[in-house]
């Protein structure tokens, strides 16, 4: 149930002497041309605006609860019908968006939170700190992921606020090892070589140069660590450890559908597709920001 | 380059020593023991005498040095679960079970996933293209046991042709093999098209497409070593997941294996165990890190060892 | 009352699975050749009655002796270490257990108690010694016989401290000095039970205990003997492994099966028919798969899910192979910590039982899984007074709302927002808790959140003292058939924080009460009256799972009991039941599996 997404290291080749504005307009053409990008985007569009609009959108409240109703098929009434206590499926799958996106956005905050000062300290750093925190990384990675935050809720108990500094506890190793790695290959580079021997001293370095080069994989990165939140996040409330019902989690409505799936597949279809299309559209999104960015391929 | 194995072989007893400390500590932390009674409140005395007979009475500090002494000797303890061997040798027992299925796994998916991927990525853009990419989406998001639930339903009840179950034959690999390995499958497929992609459009590339070499030609010669990189990356983490099994698809058809290990040692707070299977992951994960790395020097000259980790 | 699994080396049991077969297929190959000159020789006639090795002629509908064969399954999720009750009871497979013995007595499928080992019990006038005659004829299998010294052994293992058996509870204040020996304060010698002779058992009790007989189903003994040469584990391993009982341990596949045989050498009454027992591991979701393709013969109804028990209603072929019981009397309720606000107002708990809409559960959600329960004790269980209670807590919305009012908590205004915690319950269950928090919300205004934990951390939270669970669903199921075992639950210092003196005094006064049997009764019912009016708990209903098995499985045992249930009844094909003297597999089973299962 770990899907780990680790990007292949990446190697930019970023002219440093263009403009960033120029830099972002030619990235945003080149996301905007590329089909499969804007479906990504799109789909994510969908997810922000169902998350937000939840409560205009959903026929029926996520909790309200009939049980005369229970275990309806899809109908005009409830277009995916309804569950074991007979509330409305789509209502929820709809008020799910908010839940994923939630888990997604706030545990790739925490990640970014603890990755990124560990990254730069580092990168910048290097020696003893380098290899303190590239231990750590490496005992946090000699880990399965899902088994940690298992442990880790084991320990403090579930509920949404757990699940998500649980999910970012575990996932901010990509962003520190991406930034370590970005700082590494920047600094053998001319520009900063040459920066350096004009004499500028190695924080303006970091700051004038470095860290605008090393933000769009990050911003891929991230693009891509947020769908796999919301699948750790799915896995641990199908286990029975993450968030409590009726909090609408696509996860939890999966894992409570089994029992009823060879009878009532609808329970588990739909969860499951607005979970692949969740993933699916992040990761188009994060594929085509790394196209768009990465100018090494431009035409 | 030996000089530097054994560096990295330090670097992982060093990181094995920190996963026990960590391990012990946050298994301790987890509320419950392991004899607590379900039904009614253990009577103080039961439950001293329970604590005093496996040691639990002890200090923590006390029942580390004590762990990690006799483990140092070989002695990694008794799973409670299974008080009859060795926690050493239950893993010995299983392990090999799931070893082996989790090869038979990778061994069709990789090559069918990079097969898939290639479709993919030569066939950008089209309707081969967009649902290729949908099913693997597909393949990642649904649960390997809904798989497997699936197929025994189709397989053994419907169309009787293989038990649903058991373990020792050939044709006990298949149903198994399948629900674990779509996973694993759709991720390869997705990111042989996605290097695929960015190698095809890289200089060296197009310098061979201009030369007059053929695209077929391109393709296996150039594209498909350079796009191995990101795909050892991602399919690194894959293999220890495999290979130490799952609870779910191994309980379900009946495979004496590792898997259910590391959730019921959890749920029964078999520490032994938590222990053992725990640093057995953590050691096969380590290898498996440093074989990459190696790997990428193997197919990617430019990465230097210094560099990947200090 | 289950649990889990063990291990030999791989390649043993390779071999031991390869001789297994070849034998098997010898007597297959063997089988027909045999008979088939007889049969002529009859002019088509079959050959006499049949007899299995322990001289019981099958019955003239049942299958020939080689598919004489049970295949049962257990729960594989889990690891078991022990098919023995007092190495641990909770550690057990859930499959087929205890056949390694004879029980002092055991019960039939009206739960009337039976001689097992003991031929004839009595108590003396003090109404505390109890003398348990055994069956002399009883023998291991290694030529020693069965003596009272085996069982006084096996209950001093089971209160000895350094063995630290997961069921000390049980005998608690009912063996004489359990507790005191259970916490090493006398030496085991004091347990209150000893060998007068080979042949004689004394069991005392603190106090009178006229349940004592029916306790003592868990009785099935360890050797002595073997207990001391190889330790308490010695049936993990059939080379150790030792049988008095019907049965005899063949092989242990860990993590795969348990193998049994019809013990030649069995001297006791509890004769089966059934020559082999395969114990098979099956995954959670697999019972009814396995059990469709026809691998096993009888599916426990706690594994079938929702969707399973759907299929198997709307399938005329399985729902003549599904029989709904009473299981172990097993009740569903919802308990209060009422040592804290807001629940320890009485007004408080009577709205939560008034808001209870149970008929309206069962219809929608429990279905054929439950009858509605007002009470603790399930409608056919000694004592029970189910219609009694029916109008005391009627599901009464306006009601609930008066009482909440009253309380304080006018719509719900100022009620704590709660959690309803779960002890790792399957589908239905959860779905009942989560159709009570909806109505809760929607009907009272009180915010619940549904929270299944996982089992070891709602125990520790749920025995934390004071208790962290404040709203909970649990059930609770018989441990033998008397209601002191399931009203002792509620008595003060047990697991519910609940506490009423008039009812810890009927119920204890009741429980080693030796008089009237009616008034002991009696007593019971007016203590169960309290639980009820004091809302102690809000009882939702009464578990009745159903079981498939196949319908070559029969016998007079899974014919209608005086309740008219026709089932396998608890508990089940074991050392305590006597199931076992009855079930046989009857010649349809051709129809379903052509050849015995290996």
């Amino acid at each position: 149930m770990s899907a780990t997404t680790i990007h292949p290291e990446e190697t930019p080749t970023m002219r440093t002497n263009l403009r960033h504005r120029s830099l972002l307009s030619d990235a945003l053409r080149r996301f905007s041309h590329n089909k499969l990008a804007m479906f990504g985007l799109t789909i994510v569009a969908l997810l922000v605006f169902a998350a937000i609009f939840a409560n205009l959108i959903a026929p029926f409240p996520y909790d309200e609860a009939n049980v005369t109703e229970a275990l309806q098929f899809p109908s005009g009434a409830h277009w995916m019908g309804t569950d074991e206590v007979g509330r409305d499926v789509y209502s929820r799958i709809i008020y799910g968006a908010r839940i994923s996106l939630l888990v997604g956005l706030s545990s790739q905050l925490i990640a970014l939170m603890i990755g990124v000062p560990l990254g730069l300290a580092a990168g910048l750093m290097g020696g003893k700190v380098d290899w303190l925190v590239m231990r750590l990384v490496e005992v946090m990675t000699s880990l399965p992921a899902l088994m940690i935050a298992l442990l880790l809720i084991a320990i403090f108990g579930g509920g949404l606020v757990n699940v998500i500094v649980a999910i970012g506890l575990v996932a901010w190793l990509d962003a520190c090892r991406l930034l370590r790695g970005q700082l590494l290959s920047l600094r053998e580079r001319d520009f900063v070589l040459a920066a350096r021997t004009i004499g500028v001293r190695n924080r303006r370095i970091a700051v004038r140069h470095l860290l605008p080069n090393a933000i769009a994989p990050l911003i891929v990165a991230i693009t891509i660590g947020v769908p796999t939140a919301i699948f750790t996040e799915a896995g641990l409330s199908f286990l029975g450890l993450g968030v409590n019902d009726p909090v609408p989690s696509w996860g939890k409505m999966v894992g409570d559908a089994l029992p009823y799936m060879r009878v009532y597949w609808y329970l588990g279809v739909f969860p499951t597709l607005a979970i692949a299309l969740t993933m699916l559209g992040f990761t188009f999104m994060g594929d085509g920001l790394r196209d768009a960015f990465d100018t090494a391929g431009s035409k | 380059m030996i000089r530097y194995i054994l560096g990295r072989l330090l670097g992982i007893a060093l990181v094995l020593l920190v996963v026990s400390i960590v391990i012990f500590l946050l298994m301790h932390a987890i509320p419950g023991g392991p004899f607590d009674e379900a039904k009614m409140p253990l009577p103080a005395a039961a439950k001293a005498n329970i604590l005093r007979k496996y040691g639990l009475d002890k200090p923590l500090y006390e029942q580390y040095a004590r762990y990690m002494w006799a483990a140092l000797h070989g002695d990694f303890g008794t799973p409670f679960q299974s008080p009859t061997e060795s926690v050493t040798g239950l893993i010995a027992r299983t392990w090999p079970v799931s070893f082996k299925l989790g090869m038979v796994t990778l061994a069709f998916a990789l090559p069918l996933g990079m097969f898939a991927g290639v479709l993919a990525a030569t066939r950008q853009n089209t309707w081969i293209d967009y649902t290729a990419t949908f099913l693997s989406s597909l393949g990642l998001t649904i649960p390997n046991f809904v798989i497997a639930v699936w197929l025994m339903l189709l397989f053994a009840v419907h169309w009787k042709i293989l038990p649903t179950g058991g373990w020792g034959h050939w044709y006990n690999y298949i149903m198994p093999a399948i629900s674990l390995g779509l996973a694993p499958m759709a991720l390869t497929a997705r990111y042989t098209r996605t290097s695929l992609l960015e190698v095809k459009r890289a200089d060296y590339v197009r310098t061979a497409r201009a030369k007059g070499l053929s695209s077929n030609q391109v393709l296996w010669r150039h594209s498909m070593k350079n796009a191995l990189i990101p795909l050892i990356t991602i399919l690194g983490p894959q293999i220890p997941n495999l290979i130490t099994g799952t609870i779910f698809v191994e309980s379900i058809f009946r495979i004496p294996g590792l898997g259910k290990f590391f959730v019921t040692s959890i749920f029964r707070r078999d520490y032994p165990m938590i222990m053992g299977t725990l640093l057995l992951v953590a050691l096969v994960w380590s290898i498996v890190y440093l074989i990459t790395d190696l790997l990428y020097m193997v197919v990617d000259p430019r990465v230097r060892l210094d560099k990947k980790s200090s | 009352m289950h649990s889990s699994k063990l291990a030999l080396s791989k390649r043993m049991l390779a071999v031991i699975a390869i001789l297994l077969l070849a034998g098997l297929l010898q007597a297959c190959a063997g089988a027909p050749a045999a008979e088939a000159p007889a049969a002529a020789e009859t002019g088509g006639e079959a050959a006499g009655p049949v007899v299995n090795a322990l001289g019981k002629e099958l019955p003239a509908d049942a299958a020939p002796l080689e598919q004489q064969v049970l295949v049962y399954p257990y729960a594989a999720g889990n690891t078991f270490t022990t098919i023995d009750i007092y190495e641990a009871v909770y550690q057990r497979a859930d499959g087929l257990t205890d056949l390694l013995s004879d029980a002092l007595v055991r019960v039939d499928k009206n739960f009337d108690l039976h001689p097992g080992a003991a031929t004839e019990w009595s108590v003396d006038e003090s109404g505390l010694a109890w003398t348990f005659k055994l069956d002399p004829n009883l023998m291991w299998n290694d030529g020693t016989p069965v003596t009272a010294d085996d069982y006084v052994a096996t209950l001093q293992y089971g209160a000895d401290p350094e063995h630290a058996w997961d069921f000390t509870w049980y005998f608690n204040g009912v063996i004489k000095n359990w507790s005191q020996v259970v916490a090493g304060e006398m030496p085991l010698e004091d347990l209150g039970v000893r060998a007068e002779d080979a042949n004689t058992l004394v069991v005392e009790t603190e106090t009178p205990a006229p349940y004592l007989p029916a306790m003592l189903i868990y009785s099935t003994p360890l050797q002595k003997k073997a207990l001391g040469e190889y330790g308490p584990l010695y049936n993990s391993n059939p080379e150790t492994s030792v049988s008095s009982g019907p049965y005899k341990l063949v092989e242990w596949s860990r993590d795969q099966r348990l193998v049994y045989e019809i013990n030649p050498d069995y001297k006791g009454t509890n004769v089966p028919y059934i020559e082999k027992i395969i114990s098979l591991g099956i995954g959670n979701d697999g019972y009814l798969p396995a059990y469709e393709a026809n691998e096993i013969d009888f599916a426990l109804g706690r594994y079938l899910s929702p969707a399973d028990i759907q299929i198997i209603l709307s399938d005329p072929e399985l729902k003549a192979q599904y029989h709904p019981h009473p299981g172990d009397f097993r009740t569903y309720y919802f308990f209060f910590d009422d040592s804290k606000p807001p629940f320890d107002d009485l007004r408080v708990r009577q709205a939560f039982a008034y808001a209870l809409d149970r008929q309206g559960l069962i219809d929608n959600v429990i279905k054929e899984q439950g009858i509605p329960a007002y009470s603790f004790l399930m409608p056919g269980f000694p004592a029970s007074n189910s219609e009694a209670y029916k109008d005391i807590y009627p599901y009464n919305l306006d009601k609930a709302r008066e009482l909440l009012a009253e309380a304080g908590y006018p719509n719900g205004e100022g009620f704590p927002k709660l959690t309803l915690t779960l002890r790792n319950e399957p589908a239905m269950p959860e779905a009942v808790a989560q159709a009570y928090a909806s109505t809760l919300k929607d009907e009272l205004g009180i915010e619940v959140d549904v929270s299944n934990m996982e089992f070891k951390t709602y125990v520790d939270a749920m025995l934390a003292d004071p208790t962290e669970i404040q709203f909970s669903l649990i059930s609770y199921g018989m441990d033998f058939l008397d209601p002191s075992n399931m009203l002792g639950v509620f008595v003060s210092g047990g697991r519910h924080t609940w506490s009423n003196p008039e009812y810890d005094e009927l119920v204890t006064k009741a429980s080693s009460f030796v008089g009237d049997p009616a008034e002991r009764i009696k007593m019971f019912q007016d203590a169960e009256k309290i639980l009820v009016d004091d809302v102690g708990g809000v009882f939702v209903y009464h578990q009745t799972p159903g079981d498939l098995y196949k319908p070559y499985l029969v016998g007079e045992a899974l014919t209608p009991d005086n309740n008219g249930v026709a089932a396998w009844h608890w508990p089940g094909f074991s050392g305590f039941s006597t199931l076992m003297q009855d079930v046989y597999i009857s010649n349809e089973v051709t129809d379903y599996r052509p050849t015995p299962p290996q």
